[in-house]
């Protein structure tokens, strides 16, 4: 119903988010685990997010992936492009939920920026993270990213701002 | 922009009503903004609204159906949205309907629309029942209930436990 592509790494699949999510993303979401990107929060508001996540496709083009392993369809993330009414600028981002540790958000996340610089054509993108995120920060850190100036969010407060390496620098 | 594709779309006399597309996002933001959306759970911020929309958008793909946006025959301008509602965790499948602009009221549209839906409903969802969740105070949606044939249930469940609302509830063969 909405065409959203399909991307495999060596070991994950990212793919568009679907009804069956919803329990393993609940349960993410009603976890402390949840406390740096927007949780926690109640399952009726986690299945009206998760279809946020679709709709973002919809309205700008680009979006988010469910994350799997490519031998099992079980939702283990999100990660992808994400770009919503208050964010200053377009970010790739990511959680992983189960296999913590193996970096999965590190593959996921590099073929979520390869997908905006070959595929959209972007010239940058940056991640935007929570205070205390260090997890994250790990993860941006090891693909290159910088931190800038912090971005006051309306509603989140004060967020990293870590700048990717772009298309040339990576090429 | 990515487009919903595989949606139906209905024709009434006066009306089409297509599944959301993306140039109807200022419409609808502009309207949960504003204080006409009391009773249908705004007002919010625009922030709030676009994710909102999103909300809109996505309900197409994780139920098979959702909320039409209203047009007229041969003018795309979004009039409203009326359709499908079924977020996880309400009691009941909903008929829905609002209306963004006042001047487009008092010319039967709702009605025209929400007919049509319903008959959507029974005929091709195959719903067994069907509700409407209608906030206090909100007369007008009321009103157009009653109209619909629909009856308040003073029985059945409100979408939240914590919030009560009317439930009006349909009835098969209103408009046969």
């Amino acid at each position: 119903m909405i065409d959203i592509p399909n991307i495999n790494t060596d070991r994950l699949t990212l793919r568009a988010p679907r009804a069956e999510d919803v329990p393993a993303f609940a349960a993410f979401y009603a976890s402390d685990a949840a406390r740096f990107v927007g949780g926690p929060m109640t399952e009726a508001e986690t299945w009206r997010y998760l279809c946020q996540v679709i709709g973002h496709w919809g309205m700008r083009g680009y979006g988010r992936w469910i994350v799997t392993l490519r031998d099992d369809d079980a939702p283990i993330g999100l990660v992808g492009l994400h770009n919503p009414l208050d964010w200053p600028e377009a970010e790739v981002g990511w959680y992983i939920w189960s296999g913590i540790g193996k970096g999965y958000a590190v593959e996921a996340g590099k073929a979520a920026r390869a997908h905006a610089y070959d595929t959209l054509g972007w010239t940058t993108v940056v991640s935007m993270i929570a205070h205390g995120n260090d997890a994250s920060v790990g993860v941006a850190t090891s693909m290159g990213a910088q931190r800038e100036e912090d971005y006051q969010h309306p509603v989140y407060g004060a967020m990293g701002v870590y700048r990717h390496p772009g298309p040339e620098a990576l090429a | 922009m990515i487009s919903l594709t595989g949606t139906p779309t209905l024709q009434t006399e006066r009306l089409t009503l297509r599944a959301p597309q993306p140039q109807d996002a200022d419409a609808f933001i502009a309207f949960f903004a504003s204080k006409r959306s009391q009773f249908v759970g705004g007002p919010m911020t625009e922030r709030q609204a676009w994710n909102f929309f999103g909300t809109e958008f996505g309900h197409w793909m994780m139920r098979g159906f959702g909320m039409f946006t209203v047009t007229r025959h041969g003018d795309d301008t979004p009039l409203g949205i009326v359709g499908h509602w079924y977020p996880r965790t309400w009691p009941e499948r909903e008929v829905g309907w609002v209306l963004f602009d006042p001047a487009s009221e008092g010319q039967g549209i709702a009605f025209e629309a929400a007919k049509a839906c319903i008959a959507h409903a029974w005929d091709t969802l195959k719903w067994d029942t069907i509700v409407s969740y209608i906030d206090h105070g909100n007369d007008a949606s009321v009103a157009l209930a009653k109209r619909l044939g629909a009856t308040l249930d003073k029985d059945a469940l409100p979408t939240k436990p914590e919030d009560p609302c009317y439930v009006y509830r349909h009835h098969r063969g209103t408009f046969a």
